[in-house]
């Protein structure tokens, strides 16, 4: 038995897809790190986060971005850190990068993001999603928790015709499905 | 032309010819048919029979209200049964055949039901078949089942698909008639979100049907220039073919929209979508339905309403007859002798029930062949058009307790209060019939709508139209006429049974519909309430206002079933989740079960093995003999973090955690606020303030809900952080005596030793040259055994890796079926045993519920009756005769007592036969049973016919002292 050495691997082994124009894709590359600011401290963690990667932290319905850090909320003390990273070591990464000020959790593995993408893609969402995506009620950049075909997702707005779709990461053969099957039901 | 009735004119495409088949005879028609037009164009008047009398049926109406021209739409599975020809339109292929008749359409063998007539009036089946009562269920049910109905489904799967959607406006127009069109420019113009919905494939309403002018142009042009306008706006959609069908709770309204239906179907795309709209505001511009008039012998084919007459000849280009009579109590009657002369259709005779003039029956076997007019006179004509007036189509109006009211002046309903919020109806459906006030209604009602929402944009003006006469004046039914009259004519009801049920004491409108079936299936009575109404009224001498309408309730219009699921069907019927090991599991053959929506590995068959019981010992032996692997990452997982988690961990959990010591874990027992056990599980402290919580696979969503509700709500003062990490983990359990040796060489630089990490340890480390792992020493097997845990991605990775180390001690990779196995052995409680309705005391845990803390649930589990000594205890059982198996859910009885529920002494929870001991063994719940070990009871299944002798032992049927575990 030679030296055992464990590969990472995307829970859709980094599925990419084009529907008519359209197109689905897996981000494996991103790494996924929630912080929590302890009771009290979340100026601190606002203070750390802005000087760390110059990111504000984000609302509750509106994303926040920097370079390649993304950051949504989760709940009024918690967000989502988004940012490409290969190895894994996220979470001490972040953990590290803020000096420990707050608490914080390896998501990587929990989700599965899909990036989509193309001219068919509100038509496809709305077979999928309850939200009002209309692009003045729903701009580029927000943010919004809702439920399609019965799986939770967190959704931000990337352009007019492109978001990331974040869902529970063993349901995400599931959730594939839903979503392709809602672009190739409406495209030609 | 195509068909012999085919005239001049109409908003259909004569440049292209459509080939379709009606009874497997090939047909004609054109772009812009329906199937009712076409078949009228081929001078088809007979096209179905009727509900209950089998009577020969033709088309009525021209759109969705029709009760008699229901037909079956494809062959095969793919056929649609009871499908409206009125509102199905032509394409190249359709295939369309005629329903409920034994034989041919032509020669109905049942058309002997209209003979037996005077014996199959309203609620004849209640009185009649009543005895021998024994024939009931087994001869007159299954034969009048039988009979009844209409058309038949295929009884296999539906081919179709179908998918659900939702949609988010300001303002939701329904109905694209003239009113319609106009509040859609208004709010559209203004600036306002619009969606437009129509049922029909063309806007325009009445406008299409009618030879009205509009702001100098005919109505037709204005409305297809009304819809350009539309079209070209960014902020309105038009949305044909959708009917919106229902009024929901918060500005929610269903709408059905045919996708493909008109295409023939479209391989690979959903036939139909059901939206649920969000709007702000509707306007509800449903138009009208014209009522029909009751005379002797008014349902042959040929006896259509006078509105659809005009639609037929202006929009259709069909003359539904050669000689055409109509009948009216109102305007529209002349209006409709003008339009056939226009078109040069025959008029032969108009017959103004204003004046005296009615007709008081009709004859033609097959078809419409004479009327006798009062006072003895005939018209020969082979088509009767018939307006009795209008009734707005309140219904929609209605979805949320609202009441309409009687408006003497147009003889109709109209809405009354309780519109739902944000409605507003305008034109005909307000019973605002002329069409410069429908076109003004619309309009006001679309301008206010977005001006409400702040929408300040110009809303435009209104065109001149006409303001035509109405002058309808009641009159329901030809008291002359001795022949049966019919109000309903889906179901079969005429004017006596409705005074039938009156004389038999059902009185109340809504008795009268339950008794007669007046209003019932699938055009809910859209043509006949109204009249049945005014025929109650009549009889019980009240007005119509006090004799009140049923309630309206959705679908405006059917849906199907198909489409409410949408696409929910086979294994797409709901999610599926699947643990880190699955496609390894699949490559291994493994067998999968449902856990909730996991599908878990339930045994790895090998070759030789003859059934699953080979399988499942095996592994059990080779665990309990070695060593085994099974994927426990299912097991909820919520990081807890916060300076006062220990303190939030002992408020939750009945037992004590303030003090477990980092780096090491704690099996607890979660309460609910009754004092019933709510779930169990491990909680690791990682650090001072860092704890990840383990909950069982079923509970792991409601735990979490559970813990945030006690953080947000109930402690809001603590410094407690959650977050699920179910998904971020991949966890295996290494189970067995060579578990220790065989992760020595999986984990980096960790002393295993039970010195160095003893049982209940835990630890963050890393595995296979530096991939961060979480290692615990816990054991649900009562093996010495760890669970081993990485990030998910690592997971597929990590169970080949450890399969490979495994090769060395003859690791088994083990299904949740051994997992079961082995825990019902050591005794550990499950889902059979956590059931919600059992206590810690009856599991034996009542030590793990603190005195001293106020744990959730820990003052009420301490009322007398969950103390009792006499209670329900967990023990362990093993049959009499070894030889045979035990059966969960049996009940035990003292033995010589009766099988009874006052004699009930427990029942069995969860069994297992035991490769350890071999035989079978279980748990359950029994009266006094931890002072009854020994004791022979009887175990009694009545449902599955199981009786046997078991003796009661401790629930530890292996290892009770813990040695393997702690070893």
């Amino acid at each position: 038995m030679g030296k055992i050495s464990l590969s990472a691997k995307p829970v859709l082994g980094g599925v990419s897809l084009e529907i008519g124009g359209n197109k689905i894709v897996e981000r494996g590359d991103l790494a996924l790190v929630s912080l929590a600011a302890p009771m009290g401290e979340e100026g601190a963690v606002s203070t750390a986060v802005r000087s760390t990667w110059e990111l504000d932290m984000p609302s509750a319905t509106m994303s926040a971005s920097s370079g390649e850090m993304h950051a949504v909320r989760l709940t009024p003390e918690q967000v989502l850190l988004m940012f490409p990273r290969e190895t894994p070591d996220a979470e001490p990464f972040v953990r590290d990068a803020l000096g420990a000020v707050g608490y914080t959790t390896d998501q990587t593995g929990a989700w599965v993001v899909l990036d989509i993408s193309g001219p068919e893609t509100l038509a496809a969402l709305e077979r999928l999603c309850p939200l009002d995506l209309e692009i003045g009620v729903f701009p580029v950049g927000s943010y919004g928790r809702t439920s399609m075909e019965h799986l939770g997702v967190a959704l931000v707005r990337l352009a007019e015709d492109r978001f990331l779709l974040m869902s529970a990461s063993s349901s995400a053969a599931s959730f594939l499905h839903a979503v392709e099957t809602s672009y190739r039901w409406v495209t030609d | 032309m195509t068909g012999p009735r085919r005239i001049d004119g109409g908003a259909i495409d004569r440049s292209e010819t459509l080939r379709f088949q009606w009874n497997d005879r090939w047909m004609s028609g054109h772009p812009g048919d329906t199937l009712a037009s076409a078949l009228l164009a081929n001078g088809e008047r007979l096209v179905g029979r009727s509900f209950k009398y089998h009577r020969p049926r033709g088309i009525f109406s021209a759109g969705a209200e029709e009760p008699n021209a229901l037909v079956t739409l494809g062959k095969g599975a793919a056929a649609e049964p009871n499908t409206r020809a009125t509102v199905a339109e032509v394409f190249d292929g359709l295939y369309a055949t005629s329903q409920n008749h034994r034989g041919s359409l032509e020669w109905d063998l049942l058309a002997v039901n209209d003979l037996l007539s005077p014996f199959l009036s309203a609620g004849f089946y209640y009185k009649t078949f009543m005895w021998p009562a024994a024939f009931w269920e087994k001869l007159y049910e299954p034969v009048i089942r039988s009979a009844a109905g209409l058309g038949r489904l295929s009884g296999r799967p539906d081919p179709d698909s179908y998918d659900h959607g939702f949609l988010h406006c300001d303002v939701l127009v329904i109905g694209a008639g003239p009113a319609g069109l106009m509040a859609a420019l208004a709010a559209g113009r203004a600036g306002a979100r619009v969606i437009l919905a129509d049922e029909d494939f063309r806007a325009g309403g009445r406008l299409l049907a009618e030879q009205y002018e509009v702001g100098g142009q005919s109505g037709t042009d204005w409305a297809s220039a009304a819809m350009a306008e539309l079209v070209a706006m960014p902020n309105v959609r038009f949305m044909a073919r959708t009917t919106v069908y229902g009024v929901f709770d918060h500005g929610v309204y269903g709408a059905l929209e045919r996708k493909t239906d008109h295409l023939g179907g479209v391989e690979g795309k959903p036939r139909q979508v059901l939206w649920r709209v969000y709007t702000k505001r509707a306007v509800l511009a449903a138009g009208a339905t014209e009522r029909s008039i009751a005379f002797g012998n008014n349902d042959r084919p040929g006896v259509m309403l006078a509105a659809a007459v005009r639609s037929y000849v202006n929009r259709f280009g069909v003359a539904p007859g050669g000689q055409v009579a109509v009948f009216a109590n109102n305007d529209d009657g002349l209006r409709t002798a003008k339009d056939l002369q226009a078109k040069g259709v025959d008029v032969a005779q108009v017959i103004d029930a204003r004046k005296g003039e009615v007709v008081v029956d009709t004859s033609g076997r097959k078809g419409l062949r004479r009327l006798m007019l009062k006072g003895g006179a005939t018209v020969d004509a082979d088509c009767l058009a018939v307006s009795g007036g209008w009734s707005p189509n309140v219904h929609l109006t209605c979805h949320q307790r609202g009441r309409p009211v009687w408006r003497e002046d147009i003889a109709g309903f109209v809405p009354g209060e309780g519109l739902p919020d944000g409605m507003v109806v305008a034109g005909a459906a307000n019973g605002t019939f002329t069409l410069s006030g429908a076109l003004s209604e619309g309009h006001a009602a679309g301008a206010q709508a977005a001006s409400d929402l702040g929408h300040g944009g110009s809303a435009g003006e209104v065109p001149a139209a006409e303001d035509e006469e109405s002058g309808v004046s009641a009159f329901w039914h030809v008291g002359e006429s001795t022949s049966r009259a019919w109000v309903d004519l889906q179901n079969d009801v005429t004017t006596k049974d409705i005074k039938l049920s009156h004389q038999e004491g059902f009185r109340s409108v809504e008795h009268l519909k339950r008794y007669t079936t007046l209003g019932m299936a699938t055009d809910q009575g859209k043509t006949a309430n109204v009249l049945g109404l005014a025929i109650l009224a009549e009889a019980s001498g009240k007005t119509i206002q006090d004799t009140g309408t049923t309630i309206f309730r959705p679908p405006y219009t059917p849906v199907p079933i198909g489409a409410f699921g949408g696409r929910a069907r086979g294994k797409h019927f709901r999610p599926t989740r699947l643990p880190p090991s699955h496609t390894w599991a699949t490559e291994q053959g493994a067998s999968f079960v449902e856990a909730g929506a996991w599908m878990r590995a339930q045994w790895f068959a090998r070759p030789g093995e003859a059934g699953w019981r080979d399988s499942v010992d095996r592994e059990v032996r080779m665990t309990r003999g070695g060593v085994g692997v099974c994927d426990v990452s299912t097991l909820g997982k919520i990081d807890i973090q916060g300076r006062d988690a220990a303190e939030f961990l002992n408020r939750v959990y009945a037992n004590a955690f303030l003090k477990v010591p980092v780096g090491k874990v704690r099996y607890g027992l979660m309460l609910r606020e009754d004092g019933f056990v709510y779930d169990d599980g491990t909680t690791a402290r990682l650090s001072e303030t860092h704890f990840v919580v383990t909950t069982t696979t079923a509970n792991a969503v409601l735990v979490f809900r559970n813990l945030e509700f006690a953080r947000q709500c109930l402690w809001p003062d603590l410094d407690v952080h959650l977050i699920s990490t179910t998904d971020a983990w991949a966890q295996y359990a290494v189970a067995g005596p060579k578990s220790r040796e065989m992760l020595s060489k999986v984990v980096d630089d960790l002393d295993l030793s039970n010195e160095a990490f003893p049982f209940m340890a835990c630890t963050e480390c890393t595995v296979f040259g530096g991939t961060p792992a979480r290692l615990f020493r816990i054991s649900f097997s009562g093996e010495l055994a760890y669970e081993i845990a990485v990030p998910t991605r690592y997971g597929d990775a990590m169970i080949r890796a450890l399969m490979e180390v495994g090769q060395e001690f003859d690791a088994v990779p083990y299904g949740v079926e051994a997992l079961g196995v082995m825990r019902i052995e050591k005794g550990h409680p499950a889902g059979a045993e956590l059931n919600g309705q059992t206590t810690a005391l009856m599991m034996g845990l009542q030590g793990m519920v603190s005195k001293k803390a106020d744990a959730v649930g820990s003052k009420l589990s301490e009322r007398e009756e969950m103390m009792a000594d006499d209670g329900l205890r967990l023990v362990g059982f093993r049959p009499v005769d070894r030889s045979r198996d035990l059966k969960a859910g049996a009940h035990f009885l003292t033995k010589g007592d009766p099988a009874d529920m006052a004699h009930d002494q427990g029942w069995m929870t969860s069994v297992a036969w035991s490769p350890e001991l071999g035989h079978s063994i279980g748990l359950g719940f029994l009266k006094r049973g931890s002072d009854r070990m020994g004791e022979v009871v009887h175990a009694y299944d009545e449902l599955r016919g199981f009786s046997q002798d078991v003796e009661v032992v401790s629930p530890h049927f292996i290892d009770p002292e813990g040695g393997r575990q702690r070893g």
